[in-house]
């Protein structure tokens, strides 16, 4: 389901190229660095993220994503380890995979997770791991399908975003961190959303913990 | 750029004094070109160039919209260059306005847009009312030099493999075929023009830099980040395979031999020819990838005599 | 002799901690079972909303050349006031070619229909947060501009056909009388012929004003854009019979070809309509806070009182105030009809544990609140 590659950039300090279906996202991690006067906080660490797309130049929907992915970030980081410093994380859209006028949930989606490998990779503290998967449901049966493609993105009745923060070695689900529905739906539409959502995120995050373990694994590949 | 990298002394004077004993860091010859790596994706005109560990991808895109009402047959074609952070930290977001950011844009301008390397004619639909603007958008993902010469491949190959959906038009009504629909039309590109970049050390004390009497400074093609940043002066030419020059562009720096010039260009004759059968090559292999099943499919009938 | 430091207990009025250590502020009063701004736990402002007088179509203007706004609604809430204003423009369709390939055109009136987006049309909102000095949007007026137009394409509160411009045409009859003539309303008899051969249809631009921000702006921008929507009127259009078929001729280097004129598209200042919006679609928006109470932050009970337990986390609606929006971190935001269709949920779960329970609750909370404020007019 998820393909990626983790230290693809050697300019930065963590790094992940992630594909999922038809949408790449490579995110790199800068951090922690000096940061300009006006990002300072005086007892914790500053977050930059941006967003840029495949095709035009950085817009609304751009900003927009950005915010929504620091409210993933900010609370799964300890910030408090890195007063008055800078983590920028950089997001470049290889592959939209959706048309992105209208949607922008698998963009979203593919962020997240890359996000998390990248931080990774970078070696920032986190307290928790994280993961995140994007749905539509179809018209008439009601299916939610897991990472749709373009054309069911398109028919689908809403679309949702589910970004859960995972403990206990990716086993278990602990709290959502980021819901973003759009659409049209009803409450109990919504709740077999998340169950699915938590479900799923699981699923995935244990794929990401896969790659974070081989990554590991060439990284102290000397230890013998 | 908002933090400069800095190089230590020693570092500075190892790097210039291997290049008088004509080594490279690398390993690399002076006219050594690193290897150019061609990946094409899904889509039509999505490419990621890699020269050793520069990587830079670009996205060529289009869209209907209203020509300039001073060029009423004429379609849009636009570059945009933004180096973001992630190509190393050194860059800020959305303040491209450092020299080297500057001077990057517009030589791959002058190269690609400027040369006419694209047939804007061509994007033409409606005179005066409708017509094609493509645009072509380059990622800087990682930053070890040499970001003029690989957007300018990129850019290229993007432009070349690129397929702008098929159109009919009746009068003032234009529909827009989806690929599924119908065979997208390839863009019409007249040449194909290639950036080599050389950069000149000087291998005496700092007034030669002046003075420039004794011309023997050193040229190397290709520079990495580290070159780049102890280098003494650049150029960059820009040919195509009609053994045409396209730009030179050399903005101040060391002062370099005149008849350097010409011996440059030969050097970059030879690298515009292997890079645009590179470039043709790779093109090739995509579309026989994507069509295997077209000789099968074709209509021509295999006749027995 | 060494002397002796006494230590005092510094103590603050409340509105100077509030200031200074928001979030033990914000516990305190939690733990007294109120919040800062002296709500209840689930108890919403209340919203006064007017059409503010400012639209082309109120009786002040008279349909006035001057006034191009089509819709408008001012909304108070609390110190808070958003100033909504429509404004709108024509833009030019493509057509697709008609007759080419029948099968062709088959299959792409089939994908259109199951595309639900396209079916909508939306409104270019941009949101200014006044704050005393001009310079460019910031992050917060962008993601809110960004975030109302997601929702209004989403929701698919316009339907695209509703955008759609019956285009009149103005002839100067006989005697040199000038009249007006649409489509829809003279029917069959209007010749079909110098009918232009071309589709408009209106987009929307809706400039969102926020004065004294005092808390998060999303629902209150929302709510008062849809009010908004349900006053617009858009004013007829047409074109003068003359300029129905023009063409140009240019020359270019040698080129030449004929360029069709731009017609001059005419706003009718007499005759208007009202918007039609998808009234099942319409929704009402409205937000929630969970926080945890701290132990520590209660008040010092007396012995002999044994309170009784209080939950962990509570759900505060309608957040208000610096003290609940910078220390409320899990936030949940719903657009609903009175009905609990859902049209928009955001959940960001930056503090507490937003649990299912919660989640039933507020939308329970959004619908009746959605049911009051439909209400209103």
């Amino acid at each position: 389901m998820i393909e990626a590659q983790v230290s693809v950039l050697d300019q930065v300090d963590g790094s992940a190229q992630v594909t999922c279906g038809t949408t790449s996202v490579i995110c790199s991690v800068t951090g922690p660095i000096e940061p300009k006067a006006r990002q300072e906080l005086p007892s914790q660490l500053a977050l930059e993220v941006v967003v840029r797309p495949s095709k035009g130049v950085p817009n609304t929907r751009e900003k927009l994503m950005e915010d929504q992915i620091r409210g993933v970030l900010t609370p799964v980081l300890v910030r408090y380890l890195y007063p008055r410093q800078l983590c920028q994380v950089c997001f470049q859209i290889l592959e939209s995979g959706e048309p992105e006028q209208e949607h922008s949930v698998k963009e979203l989606n593919c962020c997240i997770n890359a996000a998390y490998l990248a931080l990774i990779d970078a070696g920032i503290a986190l307290k928790s791991s994280f993961s995140s998967v994007c749905m539509a449901v179809l018209p008439q049966s009601s299916e939610i399908v897991v990472n749709p493609v373009t054309q069911q993105l398109q028919q689908s009745n809403s679309t949702h975003l589910v970004a859960i923060q995972v403990g206990q070695g990716g086993q278990k689900a602990e709290s959502v961190l980021l819901a973003e529905s759009n659409g049209s739906f009803d409450q109990q539409l919504f709740l077999d959303v998340l169950s699915t959502g938590e479900k799923e995120c699981i699923k995935v995050a244990l794929e990401l913990r896969k790659i974070v373990e081989n990554k590991i694994q060439k990284d102290f590949v000397w230890r013998g | 750029m908002a933090k400069d990298i800095e190089i230590s002394t020693s570092e500075a004077k190892f790097l210039v004094e291997a290049l008088k004993q004509n080594q490279r860091l690398d390993g690399r010859g002076f006219d050594e070109l690193r290897d150019v790596k061609i990946e094409l994706g899904r889509d039509y005109g999505d490419v990621t160039v890699s020269m050793g560990k520069t990587r830079v991808h670009c996205r060529i895109s289009c869209e209907i919209t209203q020509p300039y009402e001073d060029r009423p047959f004429e379609g849009l074609f636009f570059i945009s260059t933004e180096i973001s952070p992630m190509a190393g930290p050194q860059f800020e977001n959305g303040n491209n306005t450092g020299e080297d950011e500057i001077m990057c844009a517009r030589i791959i301008e002058k190269a690609v847009r400027r040369s006419g390397a694209l047939d804007v004619e061509g994007l033409c639909i409606v005179a005066g009312s409708k017509c094609w603007a493509v645009r072509a958008d380059v990622h800087f993902l990682n930053c070890d030099g040499g970001f003029i010469d690989a957007s300018c491949i990129a850019v290229m190959t993007g432009l070349l493999h690129f397929k702008k959906p098929d159109i009919s038009v009746s009068g003032e009504q234009i529909t827009v075929h989806s690929i599924e629909e119908r065979e997208p039309v390839p863009l019409g590109v007249l040449h194909i023009p290639i950036c080599v970049s050389f950069s000149f050390f000087n291998p005496e004390d700092t007034e030669e830099n002046i003075k420039g009497d004794s011309n023997n400074e050193i040229a190397i093609i290709d520079a990495t980040l580290k070159e780049e940043l102890l280098r003494d002066g650049t150029l960059t030419v820009t040919l195509n395979k009609n053994r045409e020059v396209v730009q030179v562009s050399k903005a101040g720096g060391l002062p370099m031999d005149a008849l350097m010039l010409m011996d440059c260009c030969h050097k970059a004759y030879k690298i515009t020819e292997t890079l645009t059968e590179q470039i043709l090559s790779k093109l090739k292999e995509d579309s026989e990838g994507r069509n295997k099943y077209a000789a099968m499919l074709s209509s021509e009938n295999n006749r027995q005599m | 002799m060494a002397s002796s430091i006494e230590i005092h207990p510094i103590t603050f009025p409340p509105e100077v901690l509030a200031r200074i250590a928001p979030d033990l502020s914000i516990q305190r009063h939690l733990s007294l079972g109120v919040r800062p701004c002296l709500r209840q736990f689930e108890e919403f402002r209340n919203i006064e909303i007017s059409d503010g007088g400012l639209s082309r179509s109120t009786d002040l203007f008279h349909n006035s050349e001057e006034n191009n706004i089509l819709g408008s609604n001012v909304l108070r809430s609390g110190k808070t006031i958003v100033i909504t204003s429509i404004t709108g423009g024509f833009v030019e369709e493509l057509l697709p070619v008609h007759g080419i390939d029948e099968g062709e055109e088959e299959l792409r009136n089939m994908t259109m229909q199951h595309d639900r987006i396209s079916q909508f049309g939306a409104v270019y909102p941009v949101v200014e947060v006044e704050r005393g000095r001009m310079g460019a949007p910031t992050d917060e007026e962008m993601n809110l501009s960004q975030k109302i137009y997601n929702c209004i394409l989403g929701s698919g509160v316009i339907p695209k056909s509703s955008l759609n411009v019956s285009v009149g045409r103005r002839t100067t009859n006989p005697d040199k009388s000038v009249s007006i003539t649409y489509p829809d309303e003279e029917g069959p008899e209007l010749d079909q012929q110098f009918l232009p051969k071309r589709k408009w249809s209106y987009v929307l631009y809706a400039k969102i004003q926020v004065f004294s921000r005092d808390g998060p702006l999303f629902e209150l921008c929302w709510n008062s854009l849809i009010y908004a929507l349900k006053n617009t009127k858009l004013p007829r259009a047409f074109v003068d019979e003359k300029t129905t078929d023009l063409k140009i001729p240019v020359r270019v280097r040698g080129r030449s070809a004929a360029i069709r004129e731009t017609y001059d598209i005419i706003c009718d200042s007499h005759k208007s309509i009202p918007l039609v919006l998808n009234s099942k679609n319409v929704g009402f928006a409205s937000n929630f806070g969970v926080i945890d109470l701290d132990p520590e932050a209660r008040l010092p009970e007396k012995e002999d009182e044994m309170q009784v337990d209080q939950e962990d986390s509570i759900l505060l609606a309608d957040l208000q105030g610096e003290a609940e929006e910078s220390s409320v971190l899990s936030t949940l935001s719903i657009i609903s009809d009175e009905k609990g269709n859902l049209k928009h949920l955001g959940i960001i779960g930056g503090g507490s544990k937003v649990t299912t329970e919660t989640i039933r609750r507020s939308i329970l909370l959004s619908s009746k609140r959605s049911e009051d404020l439909s209400t209103k007019n």
